[in-house]
Parts: C-alpha cells; structure tokens; sequence
C-alpha cells in the first residue's frame, strides 16, 4: 500500500541470513562486497521513494560483469530470489529487496565504448546518467533521455523503468534510445537482445526488456543511441496567476503542434520549496504556476517558434514570459527544476508522489480536480510535473506520526489516481510501477492483461525470482495457459 | 537533529558527490547511507557502538559536498558532529587521533609541537623520509611540503585603511608551519586598505575537535576565542584557513545551547570572513609584480560547501599579472586531508586523494592553489609522493608575491 | 471467417483453440504476396474491424481499430494539420494501421520520426490464448506493466490479433519540400555525401539514396545515384535548410507528390531485402546492394543513410528460376540481411527463421501455446 509509515524491521521479522550462500557469494566478490550485517544492510533498505523500509537478507555487489553472471548463477543454483538495484533512486520501490537477496551493480560504472560517428555508445548498467552525457559531450552529442535524478541514477536503473525526463517529451523516453543489450537472464544463461550494428527481425526482445523493472534479468551492457547536440536552445520561464491558466497555456502549445524540447510546469508549493534551496532558480516565488519551457534544434526559425509558445502564453494570462540570457541562467533554472522534488524534504517529513499521465487536452480539468480534492482532504499538494506530457508528479508532505493526516493524504492520493485513470490516463508514466504502485494496477488493466504481462515475465524468469512480487500482483499470475474456458472467473 | 534527519527524502542525490562513495562504492559510504544510520542509531534500532555504525561514521571525511548538492537542505555536517560526539561518550579515539586534539588544545604543548616539527623540517630529513611507504612517510612529506625557502621576500605593505579593522585568526598550522602564508595574508590585507588588530588570547579554533566528536572540547576553545576576538573589537575577523573559517562561522551553533556565550558566539560569527571574502570586497588590488606560472585551484571542502565560497579565490587568482589559471577537474571534490582524517583513515585518505593527484597532474599546472592547511600539506604531500611536478600554495601566497614591487614603488 | 465485433473475434479464436485449427490472420492482404510460409489453411479477415475510436486533435494521440487504412487515418488527421508520420511502403488505402504495427513497416520518414514501435503508445489484442489483452494506454508517456505494446509491435500477428491501437501524432509541417541532389556513383562521393548530410545542423524528415533504376521508377530519372532530401518545418527553417543543402551538391526541387509515388511504385510481387550495417558502413553496405541488383534485370536500389539501411527491389515474374534469384540475393554480406518478400519456396532456405533463441521461442508459445496465429511466418516450426 501507498505511504506505510517507515519502520524497520525487528530481528524476529527478518529472513534468516544464508550464511552458506553469504559465503560463496563472497568467494566471486570479496568479504568486503557482500553485506549480510543488519546494520550494513540499513542503507539498502529503501530507494528514492519515501514511505517503505524493506531489509534485504543479503546485499552483493560484483565489480565486472564476469562476477555478476557468476553471482546471477550462483543466485540461480540456491533457488534465491534477488532484485537488482543501481543507484536506488527510484520513485515507485523497485529496489527494494524484502528479505531476499539484494544485487547492487553501481560499481559496474564503465563506459565500455563510445562511437560518435554512429552516435552510439555501450555502457555497463551502472554507469551514472549523466557521467554518459558528460563522457560524449566533446563529440557534440549526450544521452537524450534525463530524469530528474539523472545527476546520480544509473543507465541500468533508467533501462529497468523505461524512465523519461523533461526532454522526453521532443525525444522519446529510454526505450527510444536502447538498441541493444546483453543480459544476464535470472538463470545465469548470458543472451543478446536487439542487434546494434543493423536492424533487428524477429520479436523487439530489447522493447520488452526496457521497463521490465528487473523482473527479466540483469542488464551486462546497454547499446544507447546518443544524440546530437541542438545547434541552438531557448529556455523560456512564464509566470501565471493561477495554475488553470498555465495549464491552459500548456494545452494551447501542444495543440499548436509545436514540439517544445521540454514543457514543463511547477505550482507555489514547489516553487517556494525550490527558491528555499540551494539551488534557487530566481522563479517568482508570488505565482500560482510557473511554465519552464524549451525549444531547441536549428537557429534557423527557432525563434519563431519561440514567438508561439510566448504569444500562447500570453494568450492564457501570463504575467511574465522571459527568456533565459546565456547559459548559466538556464543550467539555473533547470537545476531548480530537476532538485524539486528533493526540495520537497524542506516541507515536510514525509512525502508521497505520484506519477500519473492525463491526456494533455486534460490538463487544465485535472489540476482543478486535484485541487479540489486537495481541499476536501485538507492536504497540501505541491505539483511539479511533465506537463507537455500530461506526466502530472502530485506530492503531499504530511507527518507520517500524525494518523489521521496520513489517512487523509493516501485517501487524497487514491481519489488522484483514480480521477487521472478516469480521463483516460495511466497510474504511471515513467516512475514505473514497483510496489507503490501495484495496488491500481487492475484499475487499468484487465485480468486478462495482467494474465499476460505474468506469462512474459515467465518466458525470462519461469521460477519468479526476479525482483520477485513488483510490477503485476501476484494473484493475476494464474494459470495462464490453461484454455480460456478451463480458467476459474472466465466468462 | 532528529528535524535534520527528517529532512532528507533520500533521494540519492548526493551519491555522486561523496568521494568515499565514489571511492568505496558502497552506500554505507555515502551520506544517504550514514543519515539512515544516524536515524536508526537516534531511534535506538541500532546500538551507539553498534560496529557498522562506527566503520561508516567514522570513514566520512566531513567534506560536506553532500550539502550542497542536497535540493532538501539536510544539514549533514551537524548531523555527523552530533552523531560522532554521541558515539564519543561510548568509546576513545584511536590514539594518535587523542594525541593530535591533546596537543592542539593546549598552547604550550602546541608551541612546541610545532617548533619541533619546524626543526625536523629543518634538518630536511622529512624530505629524505617522505618517500617510506605508510603512514610515517607520508606524515614526513606533508611536513615537507609546507617548506617555503625562497617564496617570501618581505617587503613594508602599505594601504589607505580605508576598509576597516581586521583581527587574523593565526591557526596551529598556519602560523606553526606555514607562517609564511600567515605574513601574506597580514600584508595583502594591508595592500587592500584594511588595518590589522591584533587578537592576544586566541588559541586553535576547535575544528578538529569538533569533527571528532570531542564537542567538550571544541567548545572551551570557542569561547576562549570569543574571548580574545571581542577583545580586539575589529569589524572583521579574517581566516586564511577555510576549516577554521568554517568552524567560526559555526560558533553561533556549537554553543547555541550555552545562555552566557550563544548571543555574543553570534555575533562574533558574524564578524569572520575568508580571506579572499576580504580582498574580493576591496577589488582585490591587482598585483604590479607578474607571477610566470601556471596555477589551477582546487577549492577546500569547507571553503567551497561549509562556507558556499566558490568565487573569491579565483578572483584573487586572476588579480595576479602573468598567472595563467588552469580549470582541475573535480575541483569540488575533497583531497582526503579533512583535517586529521588522512593520519587516521589512510587508505581511504590516499583512495581519494589519488584521483585527485590525477587530475592535477593531468592540467599540468606547476602550482595548485587552495586556501586551507589540511589541503596544501594532502595535496603537497600527494604532489611529491607521486613525483608530480608541481607544488601546492595558498592564494594569498600568489597575490602577496605580485604585491612585492607594488608596495615599494607604488603608494 | 470475418467477424465485425471485438467479442465475436475472439470467439472465432476460442473456437480456433477449441478446434486447434492454425489461423491466417489477413486484414487487406497487401502482405499476402510477400508470400510467408504461414501453415495455416482457414483465415481469420479482420480488415473489417475498422474505424476511428477517438480523436482528440489537442492531444495529439488517435486510437483506431485494426483495420482502419492509413489512408483514413491520414484524412482525419489532416484536416486538423497532423499526420501520423508513417510511410509504409504500399497503398495507402490497402495498407491498415493493424498491419502496420503487426509487421512493423515504415518508409522514408523513419528517418526523422522512427518506426511503429516509435510512435505506438497502445495496443489491443486478441492472443493465441483467447485472451483480449490491452498494453500501453492512450497517453504519450506509459510505463504501467511489462511493454506487451512493443512486444506484438513487429510480430507478424503471431503472438496475437491485432484489433485496436493508439499512436501519437505529429503536427503537419507548415512549410515542406522535395530536393533532388545528384551525386557520383562513386563510392568516395558517396561518402562524402552522406557525412555532410550527417553535419547538417537538423533531421530531414526523410533521406533516400536512390540508383538509377529506383530514379527512373519514381519520375525523377537521371544517370547517376541521387539523395532525395524532404523538408520540412516553418518557412524560416525550410529556407535555411535548402541553404544548407546546397553545400552538398547541386540541388533542385521536385514535387513533393514523389513520397507518394514511392509507396506505389514498387513492382507487384518483388523480391525484397534490406540490408543494414552502422550507418558509418553506408557506403559499403550500398555497393553490396548494387552487386545484388546488378545481377538482377530491373533491379533497384533505395536506401536510407542514417539508418544505414538499403532496401533492395528485384522484380519477379512467373518465369524466374528461384535457384537464380537465390544466387542473386545471396551475396557475401557480413552485415544484417533481413527478407521482406520472397518467392514461397525461397522462404526456408534464406530466412529459416527469425526465431533466434529460447526466449523468442518462449515468448510464442507464451502467447499462442497451440501455435495457431499465423504459425511458420517468422519461419518457426513447432
């Protein structure tokens, strides 16, 4: 469920520690790389997403790719279930390991190989978003795809939840971006998925592994495609009375059929949060909503694009409309942006934050539904989100110790996301789906579909012990092949 | 502290800006990992002494870097000062750790300490030693590192005194080993129009004591220097050494719970600045004198994220005629020194130093610029280890040198 | 059978299961001819399933039923200035979205905006199991449970019959145009070419290298290979790219109407292969086409360089010796050779199988246990 109160588990609680295995994992790794203390183990008990607590039994850490497929298959030999984990800055739980064996591969940080004249690069999983983008940035190019974690998430972390960012809305999401991988499959056989030295035939393997949140496998190397550097960027930041006119806004350009680089939006909540920071952007911390808009690509008719996007803004009531002067002002005010939902901890103690997606012709209906339903339950909402995306991240601070406020914010936070699901959205749009947000799964799928995600997970891991319990609820991962009609509650 | 804790939604954010993270690759090692073993030692799931708490808590550096890439404001450095103060009362310090806050708290003892140490470095058998592998030899090469023969010509520094009173914190180090930057600091200050206080009665600052836990410790040395710097009742109080600096900066809050001393640690918090802070706000004067090298900078951890000062030394750098100024990669990120860490934790110390030592290398600057002690005689120490030609002075060390002829002929 | 309801479709596959009798899964039969040994006796029509489910331009995002031909999809969505940025090679007006995303076809424009499994944000599908199971959803962005959506993207309805999707759309660009630069056949001037089409400061909307025989074919004949450029943007941008391009050989316009005529022009019941390579290996992956075509009368040649991908058209009639045509197609390739039509009886022999391990094989029988959906069309046999 959404928002437990955190708490650590009591000795009683936890899964006996293998030591057996503890030992033989230390033999590929090295004492030093396999954590069994329940001290040690504290600091693999919870990713980015605030709420849960879950200890693992054991957490093991290879250093090459030789010791992971040894460590995959001695996992494989003792029947032990494992979630694979890069740098724990997930937002929805993924990486976390609830009494079972925790694989971290943060230290498999090499970037094997970089060819810019193709523009595509092999990295190992744990290789840090933006280090990727920084080691190709002297050939003109980066790593498209730049979560707001990016400073300290993994390319491994990013392959698992298929994870967006700002610029995703002009450019695609992580699986427009993976052309290859090599995988270590939960039964330690090493294969090569996609083809990343031509086209692929056959079914796109490498579109079913990305987002697969490690239920699939561990990921060896990733073939990206990387991107050319625009020859041009214009940041833009426009100020609102109200958030419906921002949100206005925001439906105005995207129906204009302009393709902003990014669109993103950001409520008074957020907005103080972020001005509060260390890395205060200058947003005007008096407006209802604040629009960070981006426009990129050839110098050539960009500014007349960027005319658009000021005359819409305009249009629905800007206050303001500015442009970023040189690069320093806008590396500002994307870092404000991008450290907003860390700023989120100046507000309160605890925190949940959702991820949902709402057609963007929704947008303006939906903010004022969250609103209302922000009222009604007394909670606060700070919104921060992909608004040319329709990608809405509602947080609500609230204190974890106080009951009644925490069954207001999760009741808050059910109404959200069924309201978003009831306009034709989804529960998740980049965050993925790990345990937070498993209970609403069947609010958008069927059994039938839920049934099916189940049968392909079996195809990579027929004994489930990949990241076991995430992504489909276990109740749906039923006889799948039996004959329809042979199916209990089949109609 | 329990509020501090709270603060942070571990979002993983600071992962990358932890050099023991990035060096030991473990999130134990990481400033997410050690705030949840803070929290769970502060709610009592994990005991004081509890031994994974101690190998995490105590292989922090202290650098603070994790502060200022936290978006949530977590206010690390206190947090570890209170934790290792807890942990303090349970256990002693490793010995030579006991020995150095002994020492360091005791002006007599820590004349002559000092004096001894200037007279091993003397006799040049430091330099001779600083090659021996371990703790001993690098110990001998940090000492011979703060070596200044033929870099100080002393000239009469004259100014306007147009910019106000200045009383200059002299340090242990500082003024033990590399008086010669303190002398600098006394004149460029002069060149750029402020006047010199003296401040009787001043002793170490307590940085070191405090990052230990011994807070007992740091405090008594607070208020003595409370003391001594309302008696000189300048408007400034000018640190050359950034840890120092930090740690004045932060008297207000080591003795806010202290009714008799937490207004006036307030107000003489107030009053410290960096030395570059100083000479940025006078202009600085530029230098008549060129300087023909190259130089890059790498900013101290408690300049650079306890105190936020990013600028300032680099423009005192750019003050100087003829000094070509290199960018070092990884500049923000810590050498290792972090005060007496380097002789307690060595091998992390020389881990994080080396990538360091790599980058310096790699700017092929002759000279690295950084304005604190623990920092000039790591890297300095670190430079001649590793035979990389280049040596490790303080910023106002370079401007001072340009200011040589100025102050002759000039004013 | 041709059932014209969602329900009735999936009792024509239950029945199928209940029966175990192999289906042929055929919407409007324009990939009949590419002649995909499928064991399947009984077909299952669902070109009829069709329709526009909604369309809300503001959104940018259409869902349409299987059935539904590019061709209407591309009037409704004109008439608001958007298109689904997706060429596929055929009519149009034969060529429907289920098929499309099915086999995963494209055009030229994937030069700019990718392939089906680029611009798919949602499916529903019948599977081999009887099950009517959705992935994906109707928004842009979607990470809720494992991607089934890429996964029957490209399957040639093996896994499941297609029966509705959603895509994402573009805006029209304002202004477009068509340039025709000649170039040398030689392969230093190709070369030279194609890095400088790689420098240019935006993405064409399309890039095709065409030989003399695809020139011809199009309308546009001339003795030599020619890059043909599509545009496209507002006015500005499109009158700083035909700038652009002039830096790289002697350009002329031609109407833009040629994109319409490569879907069209194509010869009926053609052997067709890509080959591909990194695109930096353009040049040599393009003198290996032509050492095909060149053993082939009326062999073309169009290929896309920053995909690195060309695409190799040798005309079929009934006298031909598929033993010649073999020999042919089966050059010395050490790139990625992959068969879009071919005689039947050359099927086994070239393209045994594009089921290449355990997890393909898994994933089939995953999805359709009896091997009922098209069995034998990825050259799989149980």
């Amino acid at each position: 469920m959404s928002g437990v109160t955190p708490s650590v588990a009591t000795e009683s609680e936890r899964h006996p520690v293998d030591a057996a295995l503890a030992a033989r994992l230390a033999a590929i790794v090295g004492d030093r790389r396999v954590l069994f203390r329940p001290g040690e183990l504290l600091a693999y008990s919870s990713d980015g997403l605030p709420g849960y607590l879950k200890q693992p039994s054991i957490a093991v850490f290879p250093g090459t790719r030789d010791e992971v497929i040894a460590v995959v298959r001695e996992l494989a030999r003792a029947g032990a279930p494992f979630v694979p984990r890069g740098a724990g800055t997930g937002l929805s739980g993924g990486a976390l390991a609830d009494g079972v064996v925790l694989l971290g591969l943060n230290r498999l940080s090499r970037i094997l190989s970089i060819d810019a004249e193709n523009a595509i690069a092999v990295v190992e999983p744990g290789v840090v978003n933006v280090a990727l983008s920084r080691a190709v940035s002297a050939h003109g190019l980066h790593y498209a795809p730049d979560p707001s974690s990016q400073a300290a998430c993994t390319i491994g972390g990013n392959v698992a939840e298929n994870a967006g960012g700002p610029h995703c809305l002009k450019y695609g999401v992580t699986l427009n971006h993976v052309v290859a991988l090599t995988v270590a499959l939960p039964n330690g056989e090493v294969v090569t998925l996609g083809n990343a030295a031509g086209e692929n035939d056959g079914y796109d393997l490498v579109g079913a592994f990305v987002g697969s949140e490690g239920c699939f496998g561990v990921a060896l190397d990733v073939t990206v495609r990387l991107a050319r550097n625009p020859q041009a960027v214009r940041t833009l930041l426009a100020d609102f009375h109200s958030i419906d006119a921002g949100a206005r806004a925001v439906s105005a350009i995207i129906a204009s059929g302009l393709l902003p680089a990014a669109l993103e939006m950001m409520d008074a909540g957020t907005i103080r949060a972020v001005e509060a920071s260390i890395y205060a952007a200058g947003y005007p911390t008096d407006a209802a909503a604040v629009l960070l808009v981006e426009l990129d690509g050839p110098i050539a008719g960009l500014d007349a694009d960027v005319a658009t996007v000021v005359r819409h803004c305009r249009d629905a009531g800007a206050r303001d409309v500015r442009v970023a002067r040189d690069e320093a002002e806008r590396t500002k005010l994307w870092q404000g942006r991008k450290k907003a939902f860390g700023a989120m901890g100046r507000i309160s103690s605890h925190l949940v934050v959702q991820d949902a997606v709402v057609p963007r012709t929704k947008l303006p209906q939906m903010l004022a539904r969250v609103h209302d339903i922000a009222e009604r339950y007394r909670v606060t909402v700070c919104n921060v989100f992909h608004a040319g995306d329709g990608n809405l991240h509602p947080n609500i601070g609230y204190d974890a110790n106080d009951p009644d406020e925490s069954a207001r914010v999760h009741a808050a936070m059910r109404e959200i996301m069924q309201a978003c699901v009831d306009a034709g959205g989804t529960i998740t749009g980049e965050h993925g789906v790990g345990i937070d947000k498993l209970p609403y799964m069947g609010a958008i799928f069927s059994e039938e579909s839920l049934s099916a995600m189940c049968a392909l997970r079996e195809v990579f891991d027929p004994d489930r012990r990949a990241n076991p319990g995430k992504v489909v609820p276990m109740h749906s991962c039923r006889e799948w092949q039996m004959a329809p009609a042979a199916r209990t509650g089949q109609h | 502290m329990r509020s501090g804790i709270d603060a942070c939604v571990h979002c993983g954010f600071c992962l990358q800006s932890c050099p023991t993270y990035l060096t030991l690759e473990d999130e134990n090692d990481s400033p997410r990992g050690r705030v949840l073993l803070m929290r769970s030692a502060l709610e009592g799931t994990l005991a004081i002494d509890d031994p994974s708490l101690e190998t995490h808590i105590d292989r922090c550096l202290g650098c603070r870097a994790c502060e200022t890439a936290c978006p949530s404001g977590v206010p690390y450095g206190h947090l570890l000062e209170a934790t290792r103060a807890t942990m303090a009362e349970h256990r002693r310090l490793p010995f030579v750790a006991r020995l150095i806050l002994w020492t360091f708290a005791r002006p007599a003892s820590l004349t002559i300490a000092m004096a001894l140490s200037r007279l091993l470095r003397a006799t040049r058998i430091p330099v001779l030693l600083s090659r021996l592998k371990g703790r001993l030899g690098f110990a001998m090469a940090m000492l011979a590192s703060t070596e200044r023969s033929g870099m100080h010509g002393a000239y009469v520094a004259r100014g306007d005194a147009t910019r106000g009173t200045v009383a200059v914190l002299l340090g242990c180090v500082m003024e033990g080993l590399l008086g010669g930057a303190n002398r600098a600091t006394e004149r460029t200050l002069v060149v750029n129009g402020y006047s010199l206080v003296d401040a009787p009665g001043q002793r170490c600052c307590g940085a070191l004591h405090a990052h230990a836990g011994d807070l007992r410790g740091a405090r008594e040395l607070a208020r003595a220097n409370i003391v001594a710097f309302e008696g000189a009742d300048s408007q400034f109080i000018c640190v050359n050494a950034a840890g120092c600096g930090a740690m004045m900066k932060e008297y207000a809050h080591l003795l806010a719970d202290e009714p008799e001393f937490a207004e006036r640690a307030a107000r003489v918090s107030a009053r410290v600045r960096d030395v570059s802070e100083l000479l940025v706000a006078a202009g600085p004067v530029a230098g008549a004198t060129p300087v023909d090298a190259t130089v890059t900078y790498d900013a101290p951890c408690h300049l650079l994220h306890a105190q936020r000062i990013a600028d300032p030394p680099i423009a005192v750098l750019r003050a100087i005629p003829g000094l070509r100024l290199v960018p070092l990669a990884g500049a923000e990120h810590c050498c290792g020194a972090a005060g007496i860490y380097n002789l307690v934790e060595p091998d992390t110390s020389n881990a994080v130093l080396a990538p360091k030592l790599e980058n310096i290398r790699a700017t092929g600057a002759e000279l690295v610029a950084t304005g604190n002690p623990g920092c000039l005689m790591q890297i300095g120490a670190g430079l001649r280890r590793a035979s990389i030609e280049s040596r490790a002075v303080h910023p106002v060390e370079l401007l001072d040198a340009s200011y040589r002829s100025t102050a002759r002929g000039a004013r | 059978m041709a059932p014209a309801s969602l329900a009735e479709l999936r009792e024509s596959i239950r029945d199928a299961i209940a029966r175990r009798c192999p289906l042929r899964v055929v919407s409007r039969g324009s990939w009949l001819d590419a002649n995909r040994p499928v064991h399947a006796d009984t077909r299952l029509e669902v070109g009829a399933y069709a329709g526009i489910v909604e369309y809300e331009p503001g959104d940018l995002t259409l869902t349409a039923r299987a059935g539904t031909t590019l061709h209407e999809i591309a009037r409704a969505t004109s008439a608001n200035g958007q298109w689904l940025a997706l060429d596929p090679l055929g009519d149009p007006s034969r060529a429907t979205l289920g098929a499309t995303i099915a086999t995963g076809s494209y055009g030229p424009l994937a030069h700019h905006f990718g392939t089906p499994r680029d611009m798919t944000l949602g499916v529903e599908f019948v599977s081999g199991t009887g099950d009517v199971v959705r992935g994906g959803g109707r928004v842009v962005k979607n990470v809720a449970g494992f991607d089934l959506t890429r996964l029957v993207t490209g399957a040639w309805g093996s896994l499941g019959v297609l029966t509705e999707a959603t895509v994402r759309l573009r805006a029209l660009p304002s202004v477009e145009a068509t340039l025709l630069i000649d170039i040398g056949s030689a392969t230093a001037e190709l070369e030279r070419a194609r890095t400088a089409l790689r420098g240019l400061p935006f993405v064409p909307l399309a890039v095709q290298l065409v030989d003399a025989a695809a020139r011809q074919a199009l309308g546009v004949a001339g003795g030599r290979d020619a890059f043909i450029v599509r545009l496209g943007g507002n006015e500005e941008a499109v009158r700083a790219q035909r700038e652009q391009l002039r830096g790289i050989g002697e350009a002329h316009d031609v109407d833009t109407e040629i994109w319409r005529r490569a879907r069209v022009a194509e010869p009926a019941g053609a052997a067709v292969v890509r080959l591909s390579r990194l695109p930096s290996r353009f040049a040599a992956t393009w003198q290996d086409a032509e050492r095909i075509a060149e053993r082939w009368p009326g062999g073309q040649l169009h290929g896309d360089p920053g995909r690195g991908v060309v695409r190799v058209v040798l005309p079929v009639d009934g006298n031909v010796l598929d033993a010649s045509l073999r020999a042919a197609l089966e050059i010395p390739f050490d790139g990625t050779r992959i068969y879009e039509r071919l005689p039947r009886a050359l099927w086994p022999a070239l393209a045994p199988t594009a089921m290449h391990g355990a997890i393909d094989r898994g994933v089939k029988a995953a999805f359709d246990p009896h091997y009922l959906l098209n069995p034998g069309i990825f050259g799989e046999l149980q």
